[in-house]
């Protein structure tokens, strides 16, 4: 196995934002299920306020 | 120590999404990234309420293509905030001005909260022009709900809510992609912008789509003209036949395919375990194309800037400011598009319409149009390079970390002592010599590309994007399914 590649998170920066390991207790910590609920809710307010406009 | 005490409770509270407990299983990351797609289609389906949609102009113009997210809808602004404040992000952090050591947790979590803070920021900045400068997206006449009737203002500043929220929203769906799912959400939203794109060029059943325009020409429905007069040349290389840009689109395939494989590679040895054996590869495209995003970026933030000047202007062509026009800064055509003045020369080529003077489509002197070409050419390329630079240093792929990743992991350069300085020497002389010839290759390869016109307008960058991100994520997927089938291997990648 080609041990060089990929070592020690080389791989990690494929976004434009970095995510570290380290987090602060204070931190408000969401879950993701919540994340995809809110697009969908938020998504689907707009949808029938728009209808019912 | 100013800055960093001041800003701290505001930047640890931030909020975060959860990180896994434990290893996430390859089926479940698929099943979040899908997740986070379907989801990011859907809000790109969603108009915004109170939008006149008729009327609207999309802002984002021809940088839609690496911008993502969709005109008019819940995405209006896409991953633009993101991508700008990342290239503050650079610059400071390139420049050594934060003062911040990622290698300290405190630091990180500093660094992490600041980047979240600067993208809610931008994402305020974007949306506020957008809604209340110049008619981007006008509202509808009136709006009623349940009875209570909206004013222009306030219809305004409930449009501004819905595309601040779509905003926030995106980068929270990234966070996800990122720790639950397979590569960034930023790659996976770029990639679905442009293979939309890309397959809409081709088989849209109207003159854009690449095979009805061919069935028109073949079934006589698209006059050709001459083919030896030139006229009909024109037609089916450029213009409905595509065939340049068909020929441009497969190229940058080929062309980012192969460059992935160029590397140098520098021989690796185990310092206990004989025989055991590796290699370190310097890709040519290292820094990969994304720095060339914030290129783009830079780019289409001087155009912005252009737009809503001249929407300040009302009905006038040229620029004005307090009073007085300035033919200098910028005078624009009835379409909303530069056509002369420092606007014209900073807009990047977008297709061969937008240069190829002997054709008569452009309205342009030579000179003009080969002083914009220069412009967008240096801008690329020198820009492609420094960015590429920061980049590197930025995500920890420069020579002291890579160095002392190598170190770490137990390996050592046969032939030279195992010391990390010593491999950060030799890691001097490759690193950032290939950083800023892939960078500047990189640049000139998307101009080139734009310059020929690609199937389905998603332009140069927005190509080379996309090839690329796919590349990186083809590598990431069989990597996560190696360790899944060897759970050993999880600890040769350096993952608990």
């Amino acid at each position: 196995m080609d041990r060089g590649q990929n070592t020690g998170g080389l791989m990690s920066s494929a976004g434009l934002v970095r995510y570290f390991d380290a987090e602060d207790s204070n931190a408000i910590l969401i879950n993701p299920k919540t994340v995809i609920a809110t697009g969908v809710m938020l998504g689907i307010l707009v949808q029938l306020l728009t209808f019912v406009s | 120590m100013g800055w960093k005490e001041a800003a701290e409770p505001v930047l640890t509270r931030m909020p975060a999404v959860q990180r896994p407990q434990k290893h996430v299983p390859f089926k479940r990351k698929l099943a979040w990234t899908a997740g986070i797609l379907v989801l990011y289609f859907f809000l790109t389906n969603i108009q915004l309420l109170g939008i006149d949609a008729a009327a609207s102009e999309d802002l984002f113009g021809e940088f839609r293509a690496i911008l993502a997210g969709e005109h008019g809808s819940l995405l209006q602004v896409g991953i633009g905030p993101i991508v700008t404040g990342s290239i503050v992000m650079q610059l400071l952090g390139g420049a050594n001005l934060l003062g911040l050591d990622t290698d300290d947790p405190r630091d990180q979590v500093l660094y992490q909260g600041l980047q979240k803070l600067l993208v809610i920021v931008m994402t305020a900045l974007t949306a506020l022009p957008m809604v209340f400068a110049g008619g981007f997206l006008p509202v509808e006449p009136a709006l009623q709900l349940g009875g209570f009737t909206f004013d222009q203002t306030q219809i305004q500043a409930l449009m501004f809510l819905q595309i601040f929220a779509g905003g926030v929203l995106i980068l929270y769906m990234d966070e996800v992609v990122s720790k639950w799912g397979i590569g960034s959400g930023i790659g996976l939203f770029i990639i679905a912008g442009v293979s939309q794109m890309l397959v809409a060029g081709f088989v849209s059943p109207s003159e854009e789509g690449f095979f009805y325009s061919w069935y028109l020409i073949l079934t006589g429905q698209i006059e050709v003209g001459s083919i030896v007069g030139g006229d009909g040349l024109y037609t089916l290389l450029l213009g409905q036949g595509d065939i340049i840009a068909l020929l441009t689109t497969v190229l940058i395939f080929a062309i980012v395919v192969y460059a992935e494989s160029v590397r140098v590679e520098i021989p690796l040895s185990h310092a206990r375990v004989k025989g055991a054996r590796g290699r370190f590869p310097v890709k040519l495209i290292y820094a990969s194309v994304l720095p060339m995003i914030l290129v783009r970026a830079l780019q289409a933030n001087i155009q912005f800037m252009g737009q809503i000047l001249n929407r300040q202007t009302g009905d006038a062509s040229t620029i004005a400011l307090f009073g007085n026009e300035l033919p200098w800064l910028g005078v624009y055509d009835a379409q909303g598009q530069p056509v002369s003045g420092f606007f014209y020369y900073f807009a990047p080529i977008y297709s061969p319409d937008d240069w190829m003077w002997w054709t008569g489509e452009v309205t342009q002197e030579a000179w003009m149009v080969m002083v914009r070409v220069s412009v967008d050419l240096t801008f690329m390329i020198i820009g492609g390079a420094i960015f590429a630079i920061f980049w590197v240093e930025t995500t920890n792929m420069g020579p002291k970390a890579t160095a002392q990743q190598i170190q770490n992991s137990g390996m050592q350069i046969p032939g030279f002592r195992q010391n990390v300085s010593v491999v950060e020497k030799v890691m001097e002389r490759y690193i950032p010599q290939v950083t800023v010839i892939g960078g500047a290759l990189v640049g000139l390869l998307a101009v080139w590309a734009n310059m020929l016109g690609t199937i389905g307008a998603v332009t140069g960058t927005g190509l080379l994007l996309a090839v690329s991100i796919t590349y990186k994520l083809y590598e990431e997927i069989a990597e996560e399914q190696m360790m899944e089938m060897h759970p050993m291997m999880r600890q040769m990648f350096g993952k608990e």
